[in-house]
């Protein structure tokens, strides 16, 4: 006779983390450059403090910035969950997804409030 | 003694010993082109009776003989010993329970197969005749038919290692790739829905270990990313 199988069935659950990683990752492809392109400029003396300001000031920048931080903590959740997932096999696995959730999230709005905050 | 092949086998019976050992034997060179498997028949026949390994057909297509060869897991009947470095070291499948010396319990994973059900879904009357494909149609399943469940691809995910109980593993998802590709399957969106979850089906990352490791050239890899990007297209 064939086993039966003890299954828990389909979570349904996999496909938007797999397309929201994929997703952060083509902002960050595309947004992370700018920000190290910047960084490069006040290196080698192109920018100096108020002309990085100038950038940064505009509220363009700003909303690039924005979806920048947000690409990035969705990113790093998505990915630093699986590996959790990956390695942590008791119950803690949720416990410690919720402690980064928590402490990415309140690392992402401190930085969201420095973005809208300076320059007035 | 330059004509003889040195081997170290890993040797564990689970009744009696302890803890797993190596041991070497040495087998003659005997004809140009030796098969790995032909050393191991050599051992069991002539030198040590009490070596367990399974193998059947001898030729690459029941893959009885999967086993971790020079730390690459292969089929040891079509592994050619010329190519390997010396002493061979042969251990059984990886992260699979041992049962005696080369011989690993499959039966989880073929637990894993049976979840995908493995055969024809049709739910429309059966025509007079058989069910027809045309020549494109049947080239679909050219690159998964020819898995031979050997257990090689699974055993060397580590996505499988960490989370075997729920990732079903690169051969099952190259079989499941198989039923979803096939014209004549009528049940392509339960299989898909099925396979919809973390860790049954996104699991893997894309190490490729299990592209490297099928003894047939199999990509199970680029087959789990057609399952991915067809319940993408289901989606978006």
């Amino acid at each position: 006779m064939v086993r039966q199988t003890r299954d828990l069935g389909s979570a349904h659950s996999g496909f938007k983390d797999w397309y929201w990683q994929r997703l952060s990752a083509v902002v960050l492809a595309v947004l992370l450059p700018a920000a190290f392109v910047l960084l490069w400029g006040v290196y080698t003396g192109a920018l100096d403090q108020l002309a990085l300001l100038d950038y940064l000031d505009s509220f363009v920048s700003r909303l690039l910035h924005t979806l920048l931080i947000i690409a990035l903590m969705i990113h790093a959740y998505m990915g630093l969950k699986v590996i959790i997932e990956d390695y942590i096999h008791t119950g803690l696995r949720v416990f410690f997804i919720a402690v980064m959730l928590v402490m990415m999230s309140l690392f992402g709005m401190w930085w969201l409030a420095l973005i809208w905050a300076w320059g007035g | 003694m330059s004509n003889m092949i040195k081997l170290e086998i890993y040797r564990y019976d689970p009744e009696k010993d302890d803890v797993p050992s190596m041991q070497s034997y040495e087998v003659p060179h005997e004809q140009k082109g030796m098969k790995l498997l032909e050393a191991l028949n050599y051992i069991k026949w002539h030198i040590d009776g009490t070596l367990t390994f399974r193998r059947s057909c001898g030729e690459g297509v029941c893959g009885s003989d999967g086993m971790n060869i020079n730390g690459v897991n292969g089929l040891a009947c079509i592994t050619p010993i010329a190519g390997l470095k010396q002493p061979i070291r042969l251990r059984p499948l990886p992260s699979m329970e041992v049962i005696r010396d080369l011989v690993v319990d499959t039966t989880h994973f073929f637990d894993q197969y049976r979840q995908i059900k493995p055969w024809l879904q049709t739910t429309s009357p059966a025509p007079e005749h058989e069910r027809l494909q045309t020549p494109d149609e049947r080239a679909e399943l050219d690159g998964l038919y020819e898995c031979i469940m050997c257990g090689c691809c699974t055993t060397s995910c580590p996505s499988w290692w960490w989370n075997g109980d729920r990732f079903m593993g690169p051969a099952v998802l190259l079989q499941a790739d198989r039923w979803i590709k096939d014209s004549r399957d009528e049940a392509t969106g339960e299989r898909l829905d099925q396979l919809e979850d973390a860790f049954k089906l996104y699991r893997c990352h894309q190490i490729m270990n299990c592209m490297e490791a099928c003894p047939k050239g199999l990509n199970p890899t680029a087959a789990i990313n057609h399952i991915k990007r067809t319940l993408l297209n289901r989606k978006s």
